[in-house]
């Protein structure tokens, strides 16, 4: 890859390494945890063995006698903080209060319920054991359709069904297209609870200065301004008066994308105490405790005719929520529904989602964040179709696709997909794998006696989150560039990269807009006393949303170094180019270091100019962006053992603009790789009685490297008009784009066996049930 | 979890039933059991160490004895609870006379939560077919 960098190389669409490895890889990067503070205090939580039970008393003194606890905090010392907070609105929505620490009665295993303060973080552990909380048990529901069931155990006894909202989305003549259709599918289709795991667990530690009455919460967070707000709010503390910084994050995938009852605890603590205080999540805290993903029951029916023109899809949504709702918990699955047309023109569809109460952690939003689960059931639906129609699925996928001079086009859903070409990446992807002669090798296999499959999935992605009348929060996101004295330059993004490399992509667009070194530029996030308000890094909009404010910001700082410009070499017209101001007719220039010193020490003045060079700008989305692809997966079915090998995983990603095709080939291999993950090996389980059973690592099976396939990563590129940069986001699409062409392929290869749909995760035991002609 | 199995204890039905329902001997046979007093009628309560892979932890329950129809049957429930989780265990004995010896035959159900169950969940049913052969072994050994 690119080493030597000169000025004139434009950087944008080259594999530029990422500034951030070098100290994530020698481990000299901070994390939370790498903090200490002088008096600092360790917290540990006591947490509920039970999924749901009444808390009959607790016993804290054996835990405050212990030397080094120096306090041990219930439910009750914190009944007036705010709650924990839900940021979506749905009409109907039923939102339990959400305490910090369990008040009276617990509603899922890993519940707080007290929380002991030490002087190291052993002796917080030993406090915590010494803590003795006498239970009622009750009676706990875990699965999401037992909890709808007559007669459930009530969650939230105030709501006996269980049921938190409904929600109906409908387009078109959904009934007479049914009843009329020549062909209708219907399956169940499931998409397993998974559990994040993220490297870094989540990481609390806060500071309250009581001189300046001043909090600071460091976090593990994807959102540290979004935090700031709503942590403020439920402590009571002005908002101007609360500091969060995010230092190194590693890894959130969705999951710290939230506000959790531990970052206003420990601000609790720290003002209480007026020590700081540190949490550090341990692992099985987090497996929990953090907020899992997915967890739908889908009953999908598919019409169409018999040429293979799909008409109308149904889809009844069950979502599992858990306990409570976390941040955005309700609205991920409406995700789901907004998605589910996928890549088809169909115009008729109908849902109904209900979410449903159950005494688990809660759900939210998880790589993908209701998208995947909307892909999932839409490709498997149309190879189901295809299979009904002994239709080619490529083919099938072809006929109903919106095509290229349809955009912008307007979905059944009420989103207006941006721009695509959809045959395009599959047809990339079937000549790469040539398909044609896949079937042929296939047709050998089975005569051989050996279980091959060919599937894919194309797929379609809300990303760039989004457009602010369609997000909780706001949708925009903010850039601020400043040009010191000396021509260095300094970012400050309202993004929160954690993994993404935007240090390196948006240094990359500074030196290539402003004609600069790439390495004389620094980008700097994830500290409200520094950086202005920003949304944070999610849903795919750290480049496409926080990089075009940047590209805006670029573009005002630009008119003024002009202005400079002009002034210094006492000129009306210059160009800038290169890093340098020039007038044409005198051929004189100026370079950047020196506009920007004299823009400092202002001696002269351009008229209306204000000294100094730094440009801020908020820039709001007119749309989201739509990214689409094709995956294509061969896999071979051992008939002894029912272990699924994947043999072949080829991709071929259309996420708009590449500005650094390394930080997206990264993007897409840890994208599939928790695709894989779903498809073939994780399952959150939960016992009957809300026992979370997959409780580590040795239960709860993310891929190792060794159960990866090598993947075949390519690109069309089909530029956003959303956004000057031309780009639309990509990473969810390998998660996205995975788990459905992983299980058409499981399910093509026991075709013969008259294998129609296998639900996930295709774990050996399931497909060696099958094989020995059970049920999966 | 189910849980179900026999033992072959070399001793009339009567002895076994009867050495079964002693607090003393329970205590001696039950592995990791520190304490077994008497609280009530056919009621105990108990302090048990328990370890489960990685994890282990001192459990405090409660034990008690009912439906007894001796010397053919009785029912055993056992309650504990630890910083690693809680555990509940109950069942049917059935003790039948095979030759000189007697088959103690056991069906029950063990619940577990907490840390328990989220990473010892793989390994209870052998834990707990272990306990119980070492119960048996022991209660073989001690007998006066």
């Amino acid at each position: 890859m690119a080493s030597v960098i000169t000025e004139q190389e434009k950087l944008i669409g080259k594999g530029i390494k990422r500034k951030e490895d070098p100290r994530l890889i020698t481990g000299t990067a901070t994390y939370v945890d790498d903090m200490q503070l002088p008096g600092m205090h360790h917290a540990c939580i006591v947490r509920s063995p039970y999924a749901a039970a009444n808390i009959k008393s607790i016993d804290i003194k054996a835990a405050l006698e212990t030397p080094g606890v120096v306090a041990v905090y219930t439910g009750a010392a914190v009944k007036d903080v705010g709650p924990v907070p839900c940021g979506a609105s749905l009409p109907g929505l039923r939102v339990p209060h959400h305490h910090i620490l369990a008040q009276d009665r617990v509603y899922f295993v890993g519940h707080p319920v007290a929380v002991v303060v030490a002087t190291d973080r052993y002796i917080a552990r030993d406090g915590a054991d010494l803590v003795e909380v006498d239970y009622d048990v009750l009676p706990a529901v875990a699965d999401p359709e037992k909890a709808l069931a007559d007669g459930a155990p009530a969650v939230h006894p105030q709501w006996p069904d269980n049921v938190a909202f409904n929600f109906h989305q409908e387009n078109g003549e959904v009934e007479k297209v049914f009843a009329e259709a020549e062909v209708v599918v219907k399956q169940r289709i499931t998409s397993q609870r998974l559990i994040p795991s993220s490297m870094e667990t989540r990481a609390v530690l806060a500071e309250y200065r009581s001189g300046e009455k001043a909090l600071t919460i460091y976090s593990s967070s994807q959102i540290p301004h979004l935090l700031r707000t709503l942590v403020a709010g439920m402590l009571g503390v002005p908002e101007h008066k609360l500091r969060v910084v995010v230092p190194e994050v590693g890894g959130g995938f969705g999951s710290k994308l939230n506000v959790y009852a531990e970052e206003a605890l420990m601000g609790w603590i720290a003002m209480k105490t007026g020590k700081p205080v540190k949490w550090i999540e341990s692992r099985r805290e987090n497996f929990l405790t953090t907020i899992h993903g997915r967890g739908h029951v889908d009953y999908y029916e598919i019409a169409a005719k018999k040429d293979g023109t799909i008409t109308g899809i149904r889809l009844k949504l069950i979502q599992d929520l858990g306990a409570y709702h976390q941040l955005l918990t309700p609205a991920i699955p409406t995700l789901s529904v907004l998605m589910m047309p996928g890549l088809y023109r169909c115009q008729t569809i109908c849902a109904d989602i209900v979410g449903v109460f159950t005494n688990c952690v809660p759900t939210d939003a998880y790589r993908g964040a209701g998208r995947p689960e909307a892909t999932h059931g839409i490709e498997r639906m149309v190879d189901m179709l295809a299979a009904e129609l002994k239709m080619d699925a490529a083919e099938l996928r072809l006929k109903n696709f919106i095509q290229p001079g349809e955009f912008p086009f307007a979905s059944a859903t009420g989103l207006t997909y941006d721009s695509g070409d959809y045959a395009k990446p599959l047809k990339k992807a079937l000549d790469i794998v040539n398909y044609m002669g896949l079937r042929e090798q296939q047709r050998k296999a089975r005569a051989e006696g050996r279980w091959m499959g060919i599937g894919m999935s194309t797929y379609g992605e809300i990303c760039a989150f989004g457009p602010s009348p369609a997000t909780p929060a706001g949708g925009w996101e903010s850039a601020s560039v400043r040009i010191e004295p000396s021509g260095k330059i300094t970012v400050h993004t309202g993004v929160s990269p954690h993994g993404q490399g935007e240090e390196t992509t948006f240094s990359q667009i500074v030196a290539d807009e402003l004609g600069v070194d790439f390495n004389d530029v620094v980008v700097l996030h994830g500290d409200t006393a520094i950086v202005q308000y920003g949304i944070g890094t999610f849903g795919s909009r750290g480049t496409a949303v926080g990089g075009t404010a940047l590209y805006f910001a670029l573009q005002e700082l630009k008119a003024k170094i002009k202005r400079f410009g002009a002034m210094l070499l006492d000129t009306d017209s210059v160009v800038y180019e290169e890093g340098r101001c020039a007038c044409r007719k005198t051929g004189n220039s100026v370079s950047l270091a020196e506009i920007a010193g004299a823009s400092y020490r202002a001696m002269k003045l351009p008229p209306g100019t204000e000294p100094g060079m730094m440009a801020t700008y908020f820039w709001e989305p007119p749309n989201f962006t739509f990214p689409f692809g094709a995956h294509i997966v061969v896999t071979e079915v051992d008939k002894e053992t029912g272990v699924v090998t994947i043999q072949r995983y080829v991709a071929v990603d259309d996420c708009g603009k590449i500005l650094n095709p390394l930080i997206v080939a990264g993007q897409v291999h840890g994208g599939v790789a928790q695709g894989i993950g779903q498809s073939l090996y994780e399952h959150g389980i939960y016992d009957d009685n809300g026992q979370l059973l997959t409780g580590e690592f040795m239960d709860y099976a993310i891929p190792k490297i060794t159960m990866m396939p090598w993947i075949e990563s390519e690109h069309t590129e089909t530029p956003s008009p959303v956004n000057p940069l031309g780009v639309k986001g990509v990473g969810e699409a390998g998660t996205i784009g995975c788990s459905p062409a992983v299980v058409n392929s499981v399910v093509d290869a026991l075709s013969p066996l008259g294998v129609r749909h296998l639900d996930m995760p295709l774990s050996p035991e399931k497909i060696w049930k099958v094989l020995q002609g059970g049920q999966a | 979890m189910k849980v179900t199995g026999s033992h072959l204890v070399p001793l009339d039905r009567a002895r076994v039933y009867s050495m079964l329902q002693d607090p003393e001997v329970l205590a001696a046979c039950m592995p990791g059991c520190e304490k077994l007093e008497k609280s009530g009628e056919d009621s105990y309560t108990m302090k048990m160490k328990m370890a489960l892979a990685a994890i282990s932890g001192q459990f405090d329950g409660k034990v008690s004895i009912t439906d007894q129809n001796p010397p053919g049957s009785f029912r055993l429930l056992v309650e504990g609870t630890s910083k690693i989780g809680f555990m509940k265990g109950g069942g049917l004995l059935t003790l039948t006379t095979e030759g000189d010896a007697t088959c103690v035959a056991y069906e029950g159900d063990v619940q577990v939560g907490g840390t328990l169950a989220a990473v010892g969940q793989r390994l209870i049913d052998a834990t707990s077919k272990m306990m119980i052969k070492r119960f048996f072994e022991k209660l073989i050994a001690v007998q006066p």
